[in-house]
């Protein structure tokens, strides 16, 4: 398992983990029923303060993704629903795959492709444009 | 249910003279969390751990650690038991090996372990039989926060930690706070390695002339600062933007970037109302909000 | 482990000046019984006498130096953080500095006293116990007031070398004022037992001056306490 926590993104680090936790899951990364690093570990492992891992194993567990077992740890409880949110997941990548070859072809570099998608997302009322 | 909290002071102030090294300092710092302590040289962080640990009586004001009064010398002795503290300038008595070092500190807590002592010796290659006088600066390092990373305290405060290690001894540093941190230590420590301090804390107070600026979770403060770059058809007016949350503006023409701690949908709005041409709103790491906090205007 | 740090932090000094001390007495007394004759009592006493004024420069100066270090220095030097970080009253601290000064001075006025007596039996003189018990008790019971001064110092002033020699320069400019004026009072005399030798024998009166050493242990005592208070209040 492969998780890398940016500090200087403006999310706070447990939502990105939970992000990644969740797209592992949706990817099939991470398995039904597969137990994820203890959080003393995996706190050890990114060096990022145990509390950003309970708080995000925590979160995970009230939305349902997680079963904490109190003495053995956490573990993926991946529901029906998710393998459709797989293939919804799939679905949108090819799109956005597509949408961002169109807006390289019509001259916008990747930075700004990347700028113009971080500002839809922290603000998505905001209205960008060029001068 | 709340905690009390590991550290708690209330209009803590120390003058020497005209001189206010900590202003009406009212710091709550809270259990099992990791905070980090901010401010430039002089700022007073060192002052106001002193105070907290009993070597500097406030000159007004007061607090607790542990629950302990820090002006009550009993109280404060005994709660130096469940404290580890390691100095900024990690010191150590020159005269003492590096073993009889261990010995003596290990003599004066129940928290210690020997065997978190003996891994961390063999893991930094601290050689016993070495008088401290004759190590290297990063082995006095290791050593010194060694007497503090061997303990199992309720609270554990440093002093600019990192200082005097190469980046593998602090990366080893920030693994050993976070493991401290998981077997339910709290930790304190001041620190000028903002980008460490942004990897490990989970709440953040910045000093700044003896006062307290900042002191905000740094979730909070990542989804709360933000800097928003305008572009105008005009030179913009400045103080339409002077509201609550904004605390920095500077314009270049048509173009005005604004700093704000919180409220900056309110900035976008103002700047609609505007008729702006541009907007970029972008997240703002902690070490540009220590330095737009604490530099002089 | 206070005694232990104590100890360490102490005996390079205390075993130097021990090693003087007693090499000095014995070279001392052998080398000037040369010229006695166990029959010449008077002689011998009179040597024993100007033993001790050799002893007492010496001792004085071991004890002064002994009394130096404490928290104030380990300020200067950058342990202070250290030392009071620990769950232990400052007056724990210097209570245990204390103690280890002052069992380092008793054993620097036994030890080298010993040899003098042990030197002196060997060479047949008229050497008497009790005559060497006195000036043992006179050395220590009147002496420590400088030990205690010394702590003093060192308790109020700071700075590695500053504080020895504002203590040096104390010893020194007593043993002048109270000369000169305070001459019934002057520490230097009664230590040497000066006050109460008899200029017939050179002998120490029988039974022993007790009121000037008891008084002198009690001037002691209150600069001790002093010492404590000051590094109560004091600010690290």
């Amino acid at each position: 398992m492969f998780f890398k926590l940016n500090p200087t993104t403006g999310q706070p680090l447990y939502l990105q983990l939970m992000q990644q936790i969740r797209h592992a899951a949706e990817t099939g990364a991470l398995q039904d029923g597969e137990q994820l690093p203890g959080i003393r570990t995996l706190a050890e492992e990114l060096v990022v303060s145990p509390n950003t891992i309970a708080k995000a194993y925590s979160e995970l567990e009230h939305d349902g993704i997680l079963e904490l077992r109190h003495g053995s740890g956490a573990f993926l409880t991946v529901r029906r629903r998710t393998r459709s949110l797989t293939d919804h997941v799939q679905v949108a990548q090819r799109r956005l795959r597509e949408l961002i070859e169109r807006l390289r072809e019509e001259g916008l570099l990747d930075e700004e492709i990347r700028r113009a998608f971080e500002a839809e997302l922290l603000y998505p009322a905001e209205i960008v444009g060029k001068r | 249910m709340t905690n009390t909290p590991v550290i708690l002071t209330r209009d803590l102030t120390k003058s020497y003279g005209s001189l206010k090294a900590v202003q009406g300092l009212n710091l709550s710092v809270e259990t099992d969390r990791i905070t980090a302590f901010l401010g430039q040289n002089g700022a007073g962080k060192s002052t106001t751990i002193k105070m907290l640990l009993g070597m500097i009586r406030p000159s007004s004001g007061d607090g607790t650690v542990l629950g302990k009064r820090i002006t009550d010398a009993r109280e404060n002795r005994e709660m130096r038991r469940k404290v580890a503290y390691v100095a900024e300038n990690k010191p150590l008595y020159g005269y003492m090996s590096v073993e009889q070092t261990v010995r003596f500190a290990s003599s004066f807590y129940p928290d210690w372990r020997t065997d978190v002592a003996n891994r961390l010796l063999s893991q930094y290659k601290l050689p016993q039989r070495r008088k401290v006088k004759s190590l290297s600066k990063g082995m006095r390092t290791k050593l010194a926060l060694l007497l503090a990373f061997a303990r199992r305290p309720d609270l554990l405060i440093l002093d600019e930690p990192s200082e005097g290690l190469d980046p593998v001894g602090i990366e080893h540093l920030l693994q050993t706070l976070v493991a401290q941190s998981a077997e339910g230590v709290s930790i304190f420590f001041s620190s000028h390695q903002i980008a460490e301090v942004e990897r490990v804390a989970d709440h953040v107070c910045i000093l700044d002339n003896g006062r307290l600026v900042v002191n905000a979770s740094l979730d909070r403060l990542r989804q709360s600062y933000r800097r928003i770059d305008l572009v105008f058809p005009f030179p913009p007016p400045e103080r339409e933007f002077r509201i609550v949350g904004v605390e920095k503006i500077r314009t270049n023409g048509n173009e005005m970037s604004v700093f704000a701690s919180m409220n900056s949908e309110a900035v976008v709005e103002r700047a609609h109302d505007l008729n702006v041409v541009s907007v970029e709103v972008a997240p703002v790491g902690l070490r540009d909000i220590f330095l737009e906090t604490v530099k002089e205007n | 482990m206070l005694w232990y740090k104590g100890w360490l932090e102490t005996r390079s000094r205390f075993l130097t000046c021990l090693i003087v001390l007693t090499a000095f007495c014995a070279v001392f007394v052998h080398y000037a019984q040369g010229f006695l004759r166990p029959e010449w009592s008077r002689d011998f006493y009179r040597l024993l006498s100007i033993a001790q004024e050799y002893v007492v420069i010496m001792w004085i100066m071991s004890v002064v130096l002994l009394g130096m270090g404490g928290l104030v220095r380990e300020k200067a030097i950058g342990t202070s953080s250290l030392t009071l970080s620990l769950p232990v009253s400052r007056a724990h601290l210097l209570g245990v500095r204390i103690a280890i000064g002052v069992l380092e001075a008793i054993t620097l006025g036994v030890v080298p006293w010993a040899t003098i007596f042990l030197v002196s039996s060997a060479g047949g003189m008229p050497v008497e116990f009790r005559q060497v018990g006195f000036y043992v008790l006179l050395l220590v019971g009147g002496g420590l007031v400088y030990f205690a001064m010394a702590v003093l110092v060192s308790s109020l002033v700071e700075g590695e070398y500053t504080a020895p020699a504002v203590a040096f320069g104390l010893v020194f400019l007593t043993a002048i004022l109270f000369d000169v004026w305070l001459r019934r009072f002057n520490p230097w005399r009664l230590v040497t037992g000066d006050f109460y030798i008899d200029r017939n024998t050179y002998l120490l009166p029988r039974h022993f001056p007790w009121k000037g050493t008891v008084a002198s242990l009690v001037v002691a005592a209150s600069m001790l306490i002093a010492s404590i208070r000051i590094l109560r209040e004091r600010e690290f």
